[in-house]
């Protein structure tokens, strides 16, 4: 109990308001865009995911984070099992093989794999003694990244399996990369890039050609990402109110309360709320780097460091395709985008962070 | 588990360090784009978000209605349905161009080319892609509304000619606006796909028979579906019309024509009104009212008798003996002829060392003014047009509006031509022979003139110098007559110029003349036959053929009542034959049908013979 209340002294409510402040702008915007149409379902859905999501981070603080380090081998291999599970007995929404029936509801297991392999690859790595990683362990590290990440992509999700490149880049530099290495990762990903541009199928190579002009197919592909652009910019300073974005809520701005929820988000609040809402995530951000930062061992350090590398490649990604700037992906936004797998896997990845912080002078 | 080493925690600490550039990086560019999105370019967002959730449907406001001087609807509107393509909402134009084409039944090339066309116009404006749609097209294109958003019906009055043909030179008909015309801005407010008054009197008084559009701004979602209104402005209909015509006159004139070329103009001769204008054949103005089909229309303008033009006012024929009554008007007014004056006709005559012929072979021995008229003698005209000479014959047929528009209130009038040494210099560029104006004297020759500057000219010599404008237009309904505000011109004509011209006239009908046919016991009708020659009456024997197309022009002008003339009648037959026996009898139809429903006696009062000696 004596523990207990050390720790709770040590929990860090500023970081934690500012994550119930990311995802009560996210039912917000939820609520905004899908009440009175066919959509209103997700409102009271997502408090209910937001529920479960805090019980995940509260039991997973609860735990020290080294129970999971420990048995993250056994943990690592049922992620693969279910990943494997979903390919043959999935379910598929938009063209994506992701999904698994879990009591009724639907259930994304990548988003957790992902949370799995950060504690995996940073377990692995912060187990060499030595100042910086061998071929060896660089290899056997980009086998429990990209095992997982080939399975995803078969389930067709390449938005999803993306974020483990940047996974296994952070961890790699984390445990530290030889010069020799650096060079034999970028020659690898000079020769991935084109190859991979290859294997692409057509929407998705649409996708990524629209960026660079959006307005070659107004209702096709770039049709997404102009829409998206006129919400965003026609919040202007202050957005139009609660229920007054007519491109979130006419249905002009696709999958508003989901992929494109910032921009549903910056049409109703303007420059004034996108702003804060960035502002709330470079604060989580920086409080997972200082996480990292304050961490007793080397294995936290790297789970925070590879929980920030995930969450803000996904704000990257998303926020950067609501501006026009990168591609359409589907990559949800953390906290805010409606959807349960997402939010709980970033409560619990957030729960394990703060865990480390909060163990960091307990021995 | 301390970390092991102090260098190993300094590695961590100076490996996280790069997790800075990513992230303010990232920070700084989306806050520049946010910044640049919401604040710079913020206005011209809201604008295209404007644009996406708005629309302004354009309400078209039917057209006013025509009726006849009674007031008996002529030109209605009904309600009908287009199909519009809204192509900003079309999602798969694959998809749509399938559906249109195997449910909607436009052909894929009638479909392209609408496509094509529409490229011009701005993609928030709707294309029609099918007009007029029916019962089956409508219930299609409502039963696939929730696939299909991008194609919707738009409601459009479309012009209801009740009578079809009839009276169609008169009231015209309207079309699309050509591209043509809007770069010229023939037709104010129009905008592409307008439905324009073309021709008649839809083309005259288009501006007043258009009304102005009303419109409905809309919310639509991103599928293009209504889910609001937002303002509404009602259209207001065009000005409802009332024609002088007179639709017992103008349908008896029809039938008379029908299976004929030719035309009939009935008209007031005191005020101008045109009670009936027929030309014939005909055409139905009805199927203009749908964007014509391109093989209608090349049906309607590759007809040999070209049934799209007006032969009253837009054809111009040799007058033949009907110019008699001009030449005998400016004989009397010059003091040429009076009525002691006798010419002796033999049958033929030399003027200028050159034989000109009579109608009758035998000649019609000596006539005097009223003779000549009633039984048309060539000679004494001859020799009135040798009196006179070209100028003072030409001086006095402008006078009474020949070689000039009449004025009439419908589009595209010819003027005829009134020939003078001047003109043929000017034109022809050669000298005036005077055996020429022999040729003029009788309505041959260079001189042609529109049967309504016939009709008008006659109007005036009954009228005593009135020389009116002719128009359609009675008023607009609701508003005061606009006969009285037509221009009208006073010919100085003599009591006893005008009663001589009567009497040879009167004599024509009612005294074995050659206007007999034109005869109605009771009915003082006034008359004068003509017939133009195509080619002389030697070189047709010689050809020993009757070609219709060699047959000659039949004329018939004439007035009643004779001594209080109410109506003016002229009748023009292409190739029909003697005037007398062509024109005449047509002429007496409209006279007695319009008498016929006259209760008052009074008017039909059969007068005196003017002079002693002529048979009653």
């Amino acid at each position: 109990m004596k523990v207990n209340q050390r720790l709770m002294l040590s929990f860090d409510w500023i970081w934690f308001l500012a994550l119930l402040a990311l995802a009560g702008a996210g039912l917000l915007a939820i609520g905004s865009t899908t009440l009175g149409t066919g959509l209103s379902s997700y409102l009271g859905r997502q408090a209910l995911y937001l529920c479960i999501a805090l019980v995940a981070y509260l039991v997973l603080l609860y735990f020290d984070y080294h129970l999971y380090s420990d048995y993250i081998s056994l943990i690592y291999l049922s992620g693969v099992a279910l990943l494997a599970l979903v390919l043959v007995a999935g379910r598929t929404v938009h063209n994506n093989k992701s999904w698994i029936g879990l009591g009724g509801m639907a259930f994304q297991p990548s988003e957790l794999v992902k949370l799995v392999v950060i504690v995996a690859l940073a377990k692995y790595f912060s187990e060499s003694d030595r100042e910086d990683l061998e071929l060896r362990e660089l290899i056997i590290g980009g086998v429990i990244a990209f095992l997982p990440m080939i399975l995803v992509i078969l389930q067709g999700d390449l938005g999803t399996a993306i974020t483990f490149v940047p996974i296994y880049a952070a961890l790699s530099i984390m445990g530290g990369l030889r010069r020799k290495h650096i060079v034999v990762f970028v020659l690898a990903g000079a020769i991935a890039i084109p190859a991979g541009w290859m294997m692409l199928k057509d929407y998705q190579k649409s996708r990524i050609q629209t960026v660079f002009d959006p307005s070659n197919d107004p209702r096709h592909v770039g049709y997404q990402t102009i829409q998206s652009k006129i919400a965003v910019g026609s919040g202007r300073f202050l957005g139009k109110g609660f229920g007054q974005g007519s491109q979130g809520q006419l249905g002009f701005l696709p999958a508003r309360h989901t992929d494109f929820v910032f921009a549903a988000w910056a049409e109703e609040r303007g420059f004034a709320g996108s702003a804060a809402v960035l502002g709330l995530f470079i604060l989580v951000a920086l409080r997972l780097l200082k996480g990292a930062r304050e961490a007793k061992d080397k294995v936290g350090a790297m789970i925070c460091a590879g929980v920030l590398t995930l969450f803000w490649f996904h704000i990257t990604i998303n926020i950067g395709m609501g501006l026009g700037l990168l591609p359409i992906a589907g990559i949800p936004l953390p906290f805010v985008s409606a959807g349960g797998s997402s939010l709980v896997s970033s409560f619990a990845a957030m729960g394990i962070c703060m865990n480390i912080k909060m163990r960091r002078y307990v021995n | 588990m301390n970390l092991q080493a102090d260098s190993n925690r300094q590695l961590i600490q100076q490996r996280l360090n790069f997790f800075y550039v990513p992230i303010i990086a990232v920070t700084v560019i989306l806050a520049v784009r946010l910044w640049q999105l919401q604040i710079l370019n913020g206005a011209e967002y809201a604008l295209l978000a404007e644009k996406n959730r708005i629309r302004t449907i354009q309400v078209v406001a039917p057209r006013g209605t025509i009726t006849d001087r009674n007031g008996t609807p002529l030109v209605e509107n009904r309600p009908s349905f287009n199909i519009l393509l809204y192509r900003e909402s079309v999602a798969n134009i694959e998809a749509t161009s399938a559906f249109v084409t195997s449910k909607i039944g436009v052909s894929p090339e009638e479909l392209s080319s609408i496509l094509s066309r529409g490229k011009a116009t701005p993609l928030y404006h709707p294309i029609v892609i099918k007009e007029d749609v029916g019962i089956d097209d409508i219930s299609v294109v409502e039963a696939h509304k929730q696939e299909h958003p991008e194609l919707q019906l738009g409601p459009e009055p479309r012009r209801l000619y009740r009578y079809g043909a009839l009276g169609a030179h008169v009231v015209g008909y309207v079309s699309e606006v050509s591209a043509d015309e809007l770069a010229k801005g023939a037709f104010p407010g129009a905008r592409v796909g307008s439905l324009v008054g073309k021709f008649g009197v839809e083309r005259t008084y288009n501006e007043r028979l258009t009304g102005d559009d009303g419109s409905r701004v809309v919310l639509v979602d991103s599928l293009g579906r209504e889910v609001g209104l937002l303002e509404e402005v009602d259209s207001t209909i065009g000005d409802d019309l009332r024609l002088t015509l007179d639709l017992e006159l103008q349908t008896t004139a029809e039938d008379l024509l029908a299976g004929k070329v030719g035309a009939i103009v009935a008209m007031d001769p005191r005020n101008g009104e045109i009670l009936a204008l027929a030309s014939s054949p005909s055409f139905d103005p009805n199927s203009f009212s749908t964007r014509i089909s391109l093989e209608a229309w090349n049906q309607l303008v590759s007809d040999p008798n070209r049934p799209l033009q007006n032969r009253a006012i837009q054809n111009a024929y040799p007058p033949g003996s009907v110019f008699k009554l001009i030449m005998a008007e400016a004989g009397l007014d010059e003091g040429l002829v009076d009525e002691s004056t006798r010419v002796f006709c033999r049958g033929s005559a030399f003027f200028y060392n050159r034989v000109f012929h009579c109608a009758v072979k035998q000649g019609h021995g000596s006539v005097d003014l009223e003779n000549a008229i009633a039984r048309s003698c060539n000679i004494f005209f001859y020799e009135l047009g040798r009196r006179l000479g070209i100028s003072r014959i030409a001086e006095h047929a402008q006078a009474l509006g020949l070689g000039e528009r009449t004025g009439i209130d419908l589009p595209s009038e010819r003027s005829g031509v009134m020939p003078s040494p001047e003109w043929k210099q000017r034109v022809r560029g050669a000298k005036w022979y005077v055996g020429e104006t022999i040729s003029v004297s009788i309505g041959q020759g260079a001189v042609t003139t529109t049967p309504i500057q016939i009709v008008r000219a006659v109007g005036c010599i009954a009228s005593g110098g009135r020389l009116t404008t002719p128009h359609v237009l009675l008023r607009a309904e609701g508003a005061a007559d606009e006969s009285r505000s037509r221009p009208e011109r006073s010919v100085a004509i003599e009591a006893e110029t005008m009663n001589r011209i009567r009497a040879g006239m009167w004599q024509s009908v009612n005294n074995w003349g050659t206007g007999r046919g034109a005869a109605i016991p009771g009915l003082d009708i006034c008359g004068k036959t003509g017939t133009v020659q195509i080619i002389s009456a030697e070189r047709k024997k010689e050809l020993n053929r009757n070609l219709p197309a060699l047959e000659d022009h039949s004329w018939f002008v004439g007035f009643a009542a004779r001594d209080n003339p109410e109506i003016a009648v002229v009748v023009f037959v292409e190739h029909g034959g003697k005037g007398g026996i062509a024109a005449a009898p047509l002429a007496k139809e409209i006279f007695r049908v319009h008498f016929a429903r006259k209760q008052s006696p009074v008017l039909i009062t059969r007068a005196a013979p003017a002079k002693s000696g002529d048979r009653p």
